[in-house]
């Protein structure tokens, strides 16, 4: 374990010194990280302004939670688990990934932590901020189980995002080119941003189930505001184990699947 | 060392005809043919040796070097590379492998190499003096010098290819994979690698498998060589008895001190070429001091030398014998 805890140090020492190595792109992909965190608010502006108080359930703060939550789960999506795994797809194609497999660690956490975009923290500051603003207006603190609740619900919402993203890699081990898949994806995940219960019928159940949208931005909101059922918390834990296992077992099949390509 | 036995290794490939209609047809019913990439090989390997892979493109020589790191399942026969099963990829076995391809780079591309090292150090977990002295002692030998610090983008590809070298040997590997390291070089960064990678396996007891189509790193660094040839070995022992094997002939070249005419060369032996100046025979051994005798007799001869026909040649001939004697090894499923 303390292994891994070292090699996670120095992939991320890595990552820090490669943003550093070139000086325009670290500007540019800092002052970008900041205009999309705060670009992340604007649709729910747009829908509470024009005076439609379209959320059922949900007040203009409570649903700026949500968004909070989406920011963040964003911001770890963008800022930890793509930038490493998106590369997978590329030593697919190329046949790299022989010196990933070649080594004596555990190969999905090597890739997993193979790249971060560390100026993606701007998103988790943006999310702070964004829960500070709310409770501010709501006039009250979040009690501290609550606040406890919500960071167990994100480090539930992370592992199931992440699961997802290794499911949605591992494909790339039978069709190469997963270009698509990773684009559908990154739509579909857009609308977390959205309360679940703005959605209804087969998008709720899909939402909910399918892709939980539901478990990474509604569920920790709800936690946080001090709403959350303990059922809600049981399904999520479980939904993300379910997730974590099924994932782990693919990428391990995938990889018996995986044929280098040829030099 | 190393024991292969009956190494089979099939893969199953899409394939379909050219054409519009044939791609749309492929879509629903979709034709596969059975690859034979390596089919049914034995050999095993001393520690210490060094054994070059010979073979054309596609005879199977990567592949069975992946089967052997353990990268690649095989589909039959079975493989033990010091005590283990390469693909089972315990800690233990990649520990003690490595594997260098001169067409692909595992160093960090906007990084120093220097990173690269380290981040290896504590992914194999090497202890920091140990660390510090191999390092200390690689650089040396490559004479990298201050190359370490530079990213890597910056670096030739001969410096690239030296810092391969460094990141895949900073562990202290006991068995050698090298999958045409010296590709793209220039001769005299080739002779640097070949020497580093000899010295290397003297020094350590370094078991080596090399495959290379420059057969002066053969000739330096092989002593066996075993030659697969559509999946299969052809030949397994030393590259003179195969060089005598396939080509018994020795090489003569006369050089004149006065015009000769070419057309009195064809009665000594085979001409292989004329030049002005200059001729080349390609006689069979038995003859060759009769031949020589002759021409020393009658034509004016300023200087002569006696040599093996060229390894390239060589090869290039069994290679398109086994072609011809060969049937293709596809099956169509």
């Amino acid at each position: 374990m303390g292994r891994y805890v070292t090699l996670l140090r120095m992939q991320l020492r890595a990552s820090a010194l490669l943003a550093a190595q070139y000086r325009w792109d670290f500007l540019i992909d800092g002052a970008l990280s900041l205009f999309w965190a705060a670009t992340a608010v604007i649709p729910l502006f747009v829908v509470y302004t024009e005076g439609r108080a379209s959320i059922p359930g949900w007040s203009f703060d409570e649903a700026m939670m949500v968004v909070g939550w989406f920011i963040l789960v964003q911001g770890v999506l963008e800022g930890a688990i793509n930038p490493g795994l998106a590369a997978v797809v590329d030593h697919i194609r190329k046949g790299t990934l022989d010196f990933v497999l070649l080594k004596p660690a555990d190969a999905q956490f090597l890739v997993s932590t193979s790249r971060f975009q560390l100026w993606r923290v701007a998103s988790l500051l943006t999310a702070l901020t964004i829960f500070g603003v709310v409770f501010n207006r709501l006039g009250r603190a979040p009690a501290l189980l609550d606040i406890g609740l919500s960071v167990l619900l994100m480090w539930v919402a992370v592992l199931t995002l992440y699961s997802m993203w290794i499911l949605i890699i591992s494909a790339a081990f039978y069709v190469v080119k997963i270009d698509n898949l990773n684009y559908l994806f990154t739509s579909i995940f857009d609308a977390g941003r959205w309360p679940i219960s703005v959605f209804k019928g087969g998008l709720r159940l899909l939402f909910t189930f399918v892709v939980p949208l539901a478990l990474m931005t509604t569920f920790p909101a709800e936690a946080l505001l001090g709403r959350m059922g303990s059922s809600t918390l049981a399904i999520s834990v479980s939904a993300a184990l379910v997730f974590a296992t099924a994932s782990r077992w693919v990428w391990r099949k995938s990889l018996r699947h995986y044929t280098s390509a040829s030099s | 060392m190393i024991s292969v036995k009956g190494l089979k290794k099939h893969y199953q490939v899409k394939q379909r005809p050219p054409g519009l209609a044939a791609a749309l047809t492929a879509l629903f019913s979709p034709q596969t043919k059975t690859v034979k990439a390596v089919d049914g090989i034995d050999f095993d390997i001393e520690p210490g040796a060094r054994v070059g892979f010979l073979g054309p493109n596609g005879a199977g020589k990567t592949t069975t070097l992946k089967v052997l790191s353990g990268l690649l399942y095989q589909s039959d026969g079975s493989v033990t590379v010091d005590g283990h099963v390469p693909q089972r990829r315990d800690a233990a076995f990649l520990k003690k492998i490595m594997l260098v391809m001169g067409q692909k780079q595992q160093l960090l591309w906007d990084l120093p190499p220097s990173e690269t090292f380290e981040l290896n150090r504590a992914i194999y977990e090497v202890p920091r003096p140990a660390f510090d002295q191999r390092l200390a002692e690689l650089t040396e030998l490559l004479e990298l010098g201050d190359l370490v610090n530079k990213p890597t983008r910056t670096l030739s590809l001969g410096e690239r290819m030296k810092c391969e070298l460094v990141a895949a040997l900073v562990h202290g590997p006991r068995v050698l994979f090298m999958d045409e390291p010296t590709i793209g070089l220039d001769v005299s960064m080739q002779v640097v690698m070949r020497d580093f990678i000899r010295r290397y396996n003297e020094k350590y007891g370094a078991t080596l498998i090399l495959t290379s189509h420059y057969m002066d790193d053969v000739a330096a660094l092989c002593p066996r060589v075993i030659v697969i040839d559509k999946g299969q070995l052809s030949y397994d022992g030393s590259l003179e008895a195969l060089a005598k094997k396939v080509r018994p002939e020795k090489r003569v070249t006369f050089r004149w001190s006065s015009a000769v005419d070419p057309e009195v060369l064809s009665r000594f032996g085979r001409v292989v070429s004329s030049q002005a100046g200059e001729a080349v025979f390609q006689l069979p051994q038995a003859s060759v001091k009769d031949a020589v005798g002759k021409v020393l007799a009658t034509l004016p001869v300023a200087d002569l030398t006696v040599e093996n026909p060229p390894l390239e040649e060589v090869m290039s001939e069994l290679f398109s014998r086994s072609r011809a004697a060969q049937k293709p090894v596809e099956a169509a499923s």
